[in-house]
């Protein structure tokens, strides 16, 4: 629409080029009898490659977004159950949302191994933050979030007095204050720059 | 609406059917379900109709009340329309599911006869700014088929027409108060130019009329147009969350035309004669 | 329809003092002239537009738009998760709300939406629904308000493209922009644009003559498309001026459309300087 130095900017609906072998519509575009428009209103990202070109559209405000399976989100613990607990996710990845979506995480998606044994009160309580992944959508309404990994579980939690916990092993977490041991799926938090190095 | 699911397939089966101009029950694209129309069915109303077209059944009733007439339109009275969905028709109807559907319904009702051209609400008033008739028209779903749009608006007109309301003999102001008398005489509504309503269904390429639940699933928009007797449209509006050509309107709009004046012939002959029976006539009502 | 009784709507039927004050002027209104329009208009032209992005902080996407006399304001929200009524749907959703500010009519209206509102709540939905990009929110809902702060004709297609504009700058995936047209028929007269005191006139038909077209047309479209996403009209005209006006409509859509592309491009421009 409009060249300003380095950026091409476009709105919904507006064709941007012909597709071909070359040229391949990309997120934020949609493909219409050979065309490909823009589906957004942003800015144009071209990414090159060998022989064939990407078209992007990039929104000018954040996405609205939405979790996807294999996202990894915060979440609140809400309501624990025998079977079941409910959350509410806050966070994906590190993008906070605007609204909470409901997710639920059952006893066997709790942890990967033993899976026969775990007991939900030993693993959540409510008031809990955790990471979880969100799993391939099967059944409607709500997102089936897992903690099988070991990445991922509980990583703040408060004990009766209010104190936030410290983790001691992979099961248990510490109150600093009384020193009282609560069970809980415990996540290995990994620090970034560790991720980065690997 | 209801839950009709169809497989992808059974789709294009019927889209199929609609190319080569032969639906399932066998008609083609413009053609009519077969209708049964009985009026006067209900001792209680001034006026009723009952309408069967395929599955689709409707039950109309209407009654008229005296009023005091808006103080914007002193010398017009009221007509009013209200749509029921009940959940006796179908389960979607169930608590407040029907209340968006009954809406629309309603709202196409209003706009088909808003015009003066259509019907004239000065003939319903008794005194300027003191008394007139209220006409109420009370539609009320018994069973869906598909089609419901043109099977209200076709046996809303079939109960008006067999509207009778009390004549007045004196109407006269007596000390600001309006004082009127009624005769046993009743006058009939000139319902010479009503309008009916026509649904063209867009399936694919083609369009058809009078679609069936499964039809109605196949398709994506769906212009809803009333038409007067003089061949004037009073209303269109565009239902389904798709869009539509240009072109393709037009021709549609034609369409329904050339359709709504064949119809609107029909049932006025048919409504002509049950009416030559007189009052010796059997009524069916629900024993068929 | 049932009312909210809890909330205390004034007396029921009070009515405007004009009814009774314009008595004797109301057959001049009647006899309106058609020579010339009140704003000075030809005919065919239609009224200056005003579209603006981003004006409510809170909203993901808002627009205010000005048509002359009419504002509208349109705000939309991020996505919400459709209450499990109907199980899941592959296809998100749009829900829109009109409403006139009770301010905004010569009549005042109740806070709560009348029958005349619900019915251009339906409208807008369909309106918008074919440009939007359902299939990329599945079970999801995208909520559209839209307030008339003042009525002066063709409010409702002013709704539709501020509520289109809202959408896109919302970031909501569309196939195209949405922009519409009203046109009034009075006779021979094509009113583009009418304002209300014309959208009056061109709903009542004159009282001796049978055989004569009046009404409004209200045409929807996505330009970008040549596509017709909804019709919306009222009154009694036959099928050739149906025709005709729908073809002036269509055009003048098309004519709107860069004035809603500027608009978007003009948020974009500035957001981008802001971020550097």
């Amino acid at each position: 629409m409009s060249k300003d130095k380095d950026i091409i900017v476009c709105v919904p609906g507006q064709r941007l080029c012909v597709s071909d072998k070359y040229n391949i519509a990309g997120p934020g575009t949609y493909e219409q009898q050979g065309y490909i428009y823009s589906k957004l209103a942003g800015v144009i990202k071209l990414i090159q490659k060998e022989n064939t070109r990407t078209i992007e559209v990039h929104g000018i405000t954040e996405q609205s977004i939405v979790p996807a399976p294999g996202d990894i989100v915060t979440a609140m613990v809400t309501i624990v159950n025998q079977r079941f607990c409910k959350c509410s996710i806050k966070c994906i990845g590190d993008i906070v949302l605007t609204r909470p979506y409901r997710g639920i995480l059952r006893k066997e998606d709790v942890r990967a191994i033993d899976k026969d044994n775990i007991q939900m009160y030993k693993s959540f309580r409510p008031g809990d933050i955790i990471l979880a992944r969100v799993m391939p959508m099967t059944e409607a309404h709500t997102y089936q979030l897992s903690t099988a990994e070991n990445e991922l579980g509980v990583v703040i939690a408060h004990s009766e007095e209010g104190v936030a916990m410290i983790p001691i092993n992979w099961t248990q977490m510490q109150c600093p204050k009384t020193l009282r041991k609560e069970f809980r799926k415990v996540a290995k938090v990994v620090p970034e720059h560790v991720i980065a190095e690997q | 609406m209801a839950e009709t699911v169809l497989s992808s397939g059974e789709k294009i089966f019927i889209l199929h059917g609609i190319d080569a101009d032969f639906r399932n029950d066998g008609r083609r694209r413009c053609e009519y379900r077969s209708m049964e129309i009985e009026t006067k069915l209900m001792p209680q109303t001034h006026g009723s109709a009952r309408l069967h077209i395929g599955n689709t059944d409707i039950l109309v009733g209407i009654k008229v009340e005296l009023d005091i007439p808006h103080a914007d339109k002193p010398n017009e009275g009221k007509l009013e329309f209200f749509v029921d969905c009940s959940a006796t028709a179908t389960p979607a109807f169930e608590g407040k599911g029907g209340d968006d559907l009954a809406t629309e319904i309603s709202n196409v009702l209003i706009a088909a006869y808003q015009t003066r051209n259509a019907f004239d609400l000065k003939t319903l008033c008794i005194l300027p700014h003191k008394k007139c008739w209220k006409i109420y028209v009370d539609v009320l779903i018994l069973q869906c088929g598909g089609n419901l749009f043109d099977a209200v608006g076709i046996a809303v007109k079939a109960a008006l027409n067999s509207t009778e309301i009390p004549k007045i003999t004196a109407a006269t102001l007596d000390g600001g108060e309006p004082d009127i008398e009624l005769s046993d005489d009743c006058i009939q509504l000139d319902t010479s130019n009503y309008p009916i309503i026509i649904t063209l269904c867009k399936i694919g390429d083609n369009y058809i009329v009078d679609p069936t639940l499964e039809e109605e699933v196949c398709s994506t928009s769906s212009i809803v147009m009333s038409v007067l007797p003089n061949g004037k449209i009073s209303s269109v509006v565009k239902l389904g969350c798709g869009s539509i050509q240009f072109n393709t309107f037009t021709k549609m709009l034609q369409m329904g035309e050339i359709i709504g004046l064949k119809l609107n012939k029909t049932l006025m002959d048919v409504l002509k004669e049950e009416n030559q029976f007189g009052r010796q006539r059997r009524i069916f009502g629900f024993l068929k | 329809m049932p009312v909210d009784q809890r909330r205390i709507n004034g007396p029921e039927v009070s009515v405007p003092y004009h009814i009774y004050s314009d008595f004797n002027k109301k057959s001049d209104k009647v006899k309106h002239d058609f020579s010339k329009r009140s704003d000075k208009r030809i005919d065919s032209e239609i009224r200056k537009i005003f579209l603006k992005t981003g004006i409510v902080s809170q909203a993901k996407g808002s627009a205010y738009i000005e048509m002359g006399n009419t504002k509208v304001v349109c705000s939309v929200f991020d996505p919400r998760e459709l209450s499990n009524k109907n199980g899941y749907c592959m296809q998100g959703e749009i829900y829109c709300e009109f409403k006139f500010a009770p301010f905004s009519c010569q009549k005042r209206k109740i806070h709560q939406q009348n029958a005349e509102e619900k019915q251009y709540s339906l409208i807008l939905q369909r309106a918008l629904e074919p440009a939007v990009c359902l299939h990329e929110f599945p079970n999801f809902q995208v909520d559209v308000y839209v307030m008339v702060l003042d009525n002066a004709g063709s409010s409702l297609a002013a709704a539709i493209m501020a509520a289109s504009t809202a959408l896109a700058n919302a970031g909501v995936p569309m196939f195209g922009l949405v922009t519409a047209s009203t046109i009034g028929i009075y006779g021979n007269h094509y009113l583009m644009d009418p304002t209300d005191t014309e959208e009056a006139i061109c709903n009542t038909q004159p009282d001796n003559e049978d055989d004569f077209n009046h009404g409004i047309i209200t045409l929807a479209s996505l330009p970008q498309h040549n596509q017709i996403s909804e019709v919306f009209l009222i009154g009694s005209i036959d099928t050739n001026t149906i025709k005709q006006a729908t073809e002036i409509l269509t055009a003048a859509n098309k004519d709107i459309c860069p004035v809603l592309q500027q608009c978007l491009v003009k948020t974009i421009m500035k957001l981008h300087n802001e971020k550097k």
